[in-house]
């Protein structure tokens, strides 16, 4: 009995660790979107506040990024779901000898890395540009060159991939006598594939269809290399990310996440309804009551909670009309000014010391050693930034071929000091 | 002799029109997006970075230099070897197999929890709380760590505040948040394989065995590992390739130094403008992570057709 | 309704890479028959169907419907019909929308797809049920269904693929006998595919028997039944006692078969046979197990044979007695069900007789595997 329970509690331990990990993150992310610091961060905690909504709200760049975004997933569902459910329905004809070999090449693209596929596809576009002729001004120069049909290109390589997948397990299901049968009975070769195969198909073309959007929105190894002119979401926050944060990232990735638990529920939903009515249907549900909750809503809990949920976002929005953090901002402001004065005293002190030490037995420092070198990442979380007023730093990126060590600045020793 | 009858064939079965668009989509696919694609990258990485000018002109020739370059480094270069690209190199596959060896641990448990316990409201709960995280950005995910990891993070503010530590601790720059980051990545895309097939092992086989005795132990080393072989191999391939290729979490979660071959295949693209030795850059990451994943999977007895279940 | 239409096959050859499905065949079927292909799975039968419906090309030779080579003419340009064996109803069309369906693609109008739709479905007995799913159907009424999809295209031929096999053995019989009513209702060429030689003998005009790609004998139920030209014909189409032996002598079309392990017994040369057989040639025999009777047991003839019963087993309308001969060779003797406790007891030695018309003999060849 006691192992059985020191099982469970350890279970229970790991789920815990588990989903934390998983879980965690996401919520300490989605908080910082609601703290007024310029900076990401859930503590210290300064004042509650929408305004990082806002600020997401008039990014050009972001809107644009969507934009993009949905250009390039709506393209991208259109070419690797028809080459997807082609390449399957190949693959049921082919000649088994060549079964094996056209599989390994048509999965091949998920297993290649995608920064790779990126950089093949516009190595090979832009010699194809080249061989057009494509001259500036051309129609097709900018097919070639705002990077839109590259990136379609490009991630429809390996998304078809995931498509086929979806396409495979339906039509492994599929009796191919239908096909023969409306054939017998008159219809063209087309004419069944559209009213018969292609409608058996649909619930999978739908899912391989939100797949394949999802995965193209989400995309960043191949974007960042095949977009030229314009910048995808993806390709945009990383931009932002990597120059410097603020919490407009974080309230982005709130909203994305209530958008997906939103999905995640209706998903898990419509099919606990579907399959109670599926029970019902068979005789074994039991006769229910028609009470206050709609019948959708009855013996469903994830459907409760969607709309708890969106009951909770509704309130969100509305008090975020009226509510304003004006006050406590100028308080918290004031009681940081002081907090920031003690500790560059304290900073100053400190390195008054270590400078006087220092001169002792080492006259000349190395450039490295200077507070302000090039740990870009390090200073966007040190305190000084905290007034929000610190000159944006570019990220630091040495030329690789230049031999003389980007490890070594990691390992000066007093770089791990310097803050 | 026999390849046109196949063909005559596929087009009996499918009609002109359809059989057509079928082979059309399919050629498309195969052949102007992945087989040229990798063949052009391929002959790019053997050639010369030239001004547009030169190209096609008489010193448009084949030249090892770029794969070179990896090796021995620049020529102005005083170390005998490239050091340090080849120990970002390194450090990449190391770390990427790392990577992999910690989620199949980390996710076996989980799997086989899932995988067995069907169809309780808890456990459906827990797969959709699985998949939500499975469809939030990368970037965004790497984000949500660098807000943790970050110096005054929510990690540092805790330990600071148990006072386990006395100053800040550099998670960005000691690499634990980049592996942490790349652990989190693609950890679903170790979990849900896993699952999938343990999720088809029939219970009665592992009551059959307790039946008979075996430990807790035995069991899952005789029959689930053995079932979920193609499972496990299968999601280890794809995070093995995802992390190696990783560009979102090193360019995040990197210290400033770069540390990701990808980062250096990027830098030779965007920043060194030089296409050439990037694509020699890409070739060598593309064959080495091929190299490596087709011989764990011919150790492990696992077919090409068990990735992607 | 239209007229049978005459399919003729000349020397069909069918070939899958190095396997030869359907090996020279050649057939000719009268306007407005019931025609059978019967033989046991893989013999072909399927190939033969799926080559005069259009879905496959033969390798050799030509198929002819109505007096026109259907070389190059797709399944959607024949005037054939098929019922698949698993029915092939698309599931997720209306009853009507499946039998209109033909229309549909040949572009009529909803109402008139409807009218004939409806039309049809009173025919087969199923007025009304338009409207459901296929899935809504039990396994005999979507077997109807089937066919009215495949009469409302008109077809000359409707080709018929073990459209039966998945029914219970008692709508199988009741089908049985409505497909043959249908048939003889439409007036037009039926072709039908069957390993159950019931099905084939009750309800063809004539039955071809196959065996691994080659048709054996074409023929009346009656006479595959009764005169079978070879040894596969004989021991697949009901059951048969065979005797192995040498021919001893021949008297026109008669002859003595020197048994290897029953003796000498007398048999008429199945008619396929007369004259092709010589006195040494290796034959066989077969007796029918209702052609054997109980004989007294001194009455040692060329048409007796003696055995100790091995076992007996009640089967409704008949006994079946199991005995074994000299050397070891194995008789099955069944005797009418009128009213007897048994027929015999267990170790007991028989005599058993037989009418020579009954019993025929012919070349030795390869018989059906059980």
């Amino acid at each position: 009995m006691s192992s059985a329970n020191l099982i469970r509690v350890a279970l229970g331990a790991y789920l815990l660790i588990f989903f934390s990990y998983l879980l965690g993150p996401l919520v300490v992310m989605s908080l910082t979107a609601f703290n007024s610091a310029s900076f990401p961060a859930v503590s210290p905690w300064a004042c509650f506040s929408y305004e990082w909504f806002e600020v997401l709200f008039n990014d050009k760049h972001i809107r644009d990024g969507i934009y993009y975004s949905v250009v390039i997933g709506i393209g991208t569902v259109i070419l690797s779901v028809s080459m997807g459910l082609a390449a399957s329905i190949v693959l049921t004809q082919v000649w088994p000898k060549l079964r094996s070999t056209y599989y390994t090449m048509i999965i091949a693209p998920i297993l290649i890395p995608g920064v790779v596929l990126g950089i093949s596809t516009l190595v090979f576009w832009d010699r194809v540009g080249a061989f057009l002729g494509v001259s500036d001004g051309s129609l097709l120069h900018g097919l070639f060159h705002n990077g839109i049909f590259l990136t379609i290109l490009g991630q429809s390589t390996f998304i078809a991939s995931y498509t086929m997948l979806v396409f495979v397990a339906r039509l492994q299901r599929f009796d191919t006598d239908l096909t023969e049968a409306a054939l017998d009975l008159g219809a063209t070769h087309t004419q069944a594939f559209r009213k018969v195969l292609l409608p058996f198909m649909r619930p999978a073309i739908a899912s391989a269809s939100v797949l394949a959007f999802l995965a193209s929105f989400e995309n960043y190894n191949t974007t960042t290399f095949t977009i030229l002119e314009y910048k995808t979401l993806t390709t945009v926050l990383a931009q932002k990310v990597r120059l410097g944060i603020n919490p407009s990232i974080s309230s982005l990735a709130f909203i994305i996440i209530v958008l997906t638990i939103f999905a995640a529920l209706a998903f898990e939903a419509a099919n606990r309804n579907k399959d109670r009515k599926l029970a019902a249907a068979q005789g074994r549900g039991v006769t229910q009551k028609s009470g206050i909750l709609p019948s959708f809503l009855t013996g469903n809990p994830a459907a409760v909670v969607l709309v708890l949920l969106a009951f909770m976002v509704i309130v969100m929005v509305g008090t975020a009309q009226r509510y304003s953090p004006e006050a406590c901002k100028i308080a918290v402001r004031e009681a940081k000014q002081i907090e920031i004065q003690k500790r560059i005293d304290a900073l100053k002190e400190t390195r008054r010391q270590k400078e006087d030490a220092k001169a002792a037995q080492q006259p000349s420092n190395a450039a490295p050693a200077t507070p302000n070198n090039s740990s870009a990442f390090g200073n966007v979380f040190a305190p000084g930034n905290l007034s929000g007023d610190a000159p944006e730093q570019k990220v630091d990126e040495p030329e690789p071929q230049s031999g003389t060590g980007a490890f070594g600045n990691v390992f000066a020793p007093d770089n791990l000091s310097s803050d | 002799m026999k390849k046109p009858m196949i063909f005559s064939q596929f087009f009996k079965n499918n009609g002109a029109v359809m059989g057509s668009a079928l082979i059309g989509l399919v050629a498309f696919w195969l052949i102007f997006l992945i087989i040229l694609p990798q063949l052009s990258m391929l002959d790019y990485s053997f050639r010369y970075n030239l001004p547009p000018a030169e190209v096609g002109g008489p010193k448009d020739v084949y030249t090892l230099s770029n794969y070179e370059h990896l090796i021995y480094g620049s020529d102005s270069s005083h170390q005998t070897y490239n050091t340090v690209d080849l120990k970002v190199f390194m450090r990449t596959i190391l770390a990427a197999m790392l990577v992999t060896i910690f989620n199949i641990f980390l996710c076996y448990p989980l799997a086989y929890f899932l995988g067995q316990s069907k169809g309780s409201g808890f456990v459906r709960l827990l797969v959709v709380l699985l998949i939500i995280p499975y469809w939030i950005n990368e970037i965004l995910r790497a984000f949500a760590l660098r807000i943790i990891f970050g110096d005054s993070g929510l990690l540092n503010e805790a330990l600071m505040f148990l006072h386990l530590t006395s100053a800040p601790i550099d998670f960005i720059r000691q690499d634990i948040a980049l592996y942490a980051g790349l652990g989190y990545a693609y950890i679903l895309l170790m979990l849900f394989p896993m699952y999938n097939v343990i999720e088809s092992l029939d219970r009665n086989q592992i009551e059959a065995a307790r039946d008979m005795g075996a430990s807790w132990l035995h069991i899952h080393r005789r029959i689930v590992i053995p079932y979920a072989k193609p499972g496990i191999v299968s999601g280890a391939t794809m995070v093995f390739m995802l992390s190696a290729g990783a560009l979102a979490a090193p360019q995040i979660l990197g210290g400033p130094s770069s540390l990701w071959f990808t980062q250096l295949v990027y830098q030779w693209f965007n920043d060194s403008l030089n296409w050439q030795q990037g694509a020699a850059y890409a070739i060598v990451l593309l064959v080495s992570t091929i190299v490596i994943v087709l011989t764990v999977m011919r150790v492990f007895k696992v077919n090409m057709g068990d990735i992607g279940k | 309704m239209s007229s049978g239409v005459a399919v003729d096959l000349e020397n069909i050859t069918i070939r899958f890479g190095d396997f030869t499905a359907v090996k020279d065949a050649n057939v000719n079927i009268n306007g407005g028959d019931f025609f059978s292909f019967l033989g046991p799975s893989g013999c072909g039968k399927t190939t033969i169907l799926r080559a005069v419906s259009g879905f496959l090309d033969p390798s050799e030779g030509r198929v002819l419907i109505g007096g026109k080579d259907m070389a190059g003419i797709g399944p959607n340009k024949r005037p054939t019909a098929l019922i698949f064996q698993n029915l092939a109803l698309f599931p997720l069309m209306k009853v009507w929308e499946n039998i209109a369906f033909s229309m549909e693609v040949a572009g009529a109008s909803a109402g008139e797809r409807r009218k004939r739709a409806d039309e049809l479905l009173d025919m087969i007995a199923l007025g009304g049920q338009g409207d459901k799913l296929p899935s809504e159907l039990s396994g005999g009424q979507k077997q109807r269904v089937a066919i009215a999809r495949a009469l409302c295209a008109n077809p000359d031929v409707l080709l018929l693929d073990e459209p039966l096999s998945a029914l219970d053995l008692k709508l199988r019989q009741h089908m049985r006998t409505e497909l043959r009513e249908i048939q003889k209702r439409v007036g037009i060429t039926f072709i039908y595919i069957t390993h159950d030689q019931g099905e084939a003998l009750t309800m063809s005009d004539n039955v071809a028997v196959m065996k691994a790609g080659v048709i054996e004998q074409i023929d009346t139920g009656h006479h595959i039944y009764d005169d079978p030209s070879t040894p596969f014909v004989a021991s697949f189409v009901g059951e048969n006692n065979v005797f192995r032996g040498k021919v001893k002598s021949i008297n026109g079309a008669n002859a003595v078969i020197s048994t290897n392990r029953s003796g000498d017994l007398l048999s008429r040369i199945t008619p396929a046979q007369v004259g092709k057989m010589q006195v040494g040639d290796d034959a066989m025999m077969f007796i029918r197990p209702e052609a054997l009777e109980l004989a007294p047991t001194d009455a040692a003839s060329e048409t007796t044979i003696t055995a100790n019963v091995m076992n007996e087993e009640f089967e409704g309308n008949s006994f079946s007695v199991f005995l074994e001969g000299d050397g070891g060779k194995m008789i099955k003797m069944s005797v009418p069900n009128l009213g007897q406790d048994h027929i015999s007891a267990r170790g007991e030695n028989l005599s058993l007789r037989y009418d020579a018309s009954n019993a025929v003999a012919m070349p030795a060849g390869e018989l059906a595997s059980e």
